[in-house]
């Protein structure tokens, strides 16, 4: 059922789903790797798109979560080489991406799929729904709850990155 | 560290997440986006073609159309099929069944089996009579 092309403006759908993907996986050659793999079966499979059961950003972002899903488990991402104290001399844009896609790697799986989709692949709550099978309304609360967990863990890491601030300052 | 702090305070996390949403390396969005095009490059080439075909025949029946040249064009394929079917078609041995030499040469005639008998199998048999019930007209009752 092919109903107009959906990768006829490739561009920001491949942000969208690196982003996705690198929220799920964390940032670098995974990601990278997914998304090739993710644009590549799209490509094959362009034909049995179909424009009625939703966008092609939502379609994408399902291939891609096969894709992942198909890969070796990797293990648990984790901010620890993305120490605070290591990146001192980093700009404080990119200590804030750092130190969110860590707090989000920390996250369990199914809150970091639900912030990946959101805020990633930048799909609404309702399209999040039909891509999880879901409520709306049940995707809603769940990434409310998500967004809290990851401010806890987000203020976990101030309190515990500020000593070593202080102690570096203290030099 | 206060500042980045202050930061996400003031915009939200929500905010903080799309602004710092990873981004790919340039050089795997100028790859895919190059992949994708070539791609579509070619099955546009394939539907083109399909088209140009169209295009022309449909042309060319236009013109024929115009100047009476499709009753002209029907006509010839009618009588091309004729002669393709009468050369392609193939014709059973012929037999004459009536003629001098068959009259002379042919299988002699079988001759009549004398009254009585009758010809089984090529030789003249007598016949016996069936043996049926003897019909008996129905007594006169008046």
């Amino acid at each position: 059922m092919f109903r107009g092309d959906p990768l006829a403006n490739p561009e920001p759908l491949i942000k969208r789903v690196y982003a996705y993907v690198a929220y799920r996986v964390g940032d670098g050659p995974d990601a990278e790797d997914i998304t090739s793999e993710t644009f590549e079966r799209a490509l094959r499979y362009k034909k049995s798109y179909d424009s009625r059961k939703g966008e092609p950003v939502a379609w994408l972002i399902g291939i891609a979560r096969r894709c992942i899903e198909g890969r070796p488990a990797t293990p648990e991402l984790s901010s620890e080489h993305l120490e605070v104290s290591d990146h001192r001399d980093l700009e404080d844009d990119a200590l804030r991406r750092i130190s969110l896609s860590g707090a989000v790697g920390r996250l369990e799986e199914r809150d970091r799929e639900l912030i990946a989709l959101r805020y990633g692949a930048d799909l609404t709550a309702r399209q999040i729904a039909e891509v999880q099978g879901a409520r709306t309304n049940a995707i809603e609360v769940a990434l409310h709850r998500a967004l809290g967990r990851l401010r806890a863990t987000l203020e976990g890491e101030d309190d515990s990155s500020t000593p070593v601030r202080k102690s570096q300052a203290g030099r | 560290m206060r500042s980045w702090r202050s930061k996400r305070e003031s915009r939200g996390l929500e905010a903080e997440l799309r602004a710092n949403r990873p981004e790919p390396s340039s050089e795997l969005v100028h790859r895919l986006e190059a992949r994708v095009r070539e791609d579509g490059r070619h099955s546009r080439a394939g539907s083109f073609r399909v088209a140009f075909a169209g295009a022309l025949a449909a042309g060319v029946l236009t013109a024929l159309a115009s100047v009476g040249g499709l009753g002209y064009a029907a006509t010839g394929a009618g009588q091309a099929v004729e002669k393709a079917k009468r050369v392609v078609h193939q014709h059973g041995v012929t037999t004459v069944h009536k003629s001098a030499a068959r009259a002379q040469y042919g299988k002699p005639k079988a001759k009549k089996c004398p009254a009585g008998r009758k010809r089984v199998r090529g030789v003249c048999r007598k016949v016996k009579k069936a043996k049926g019930v003897n019909f008996r007209r129905p007594p006169f009752t008046g």
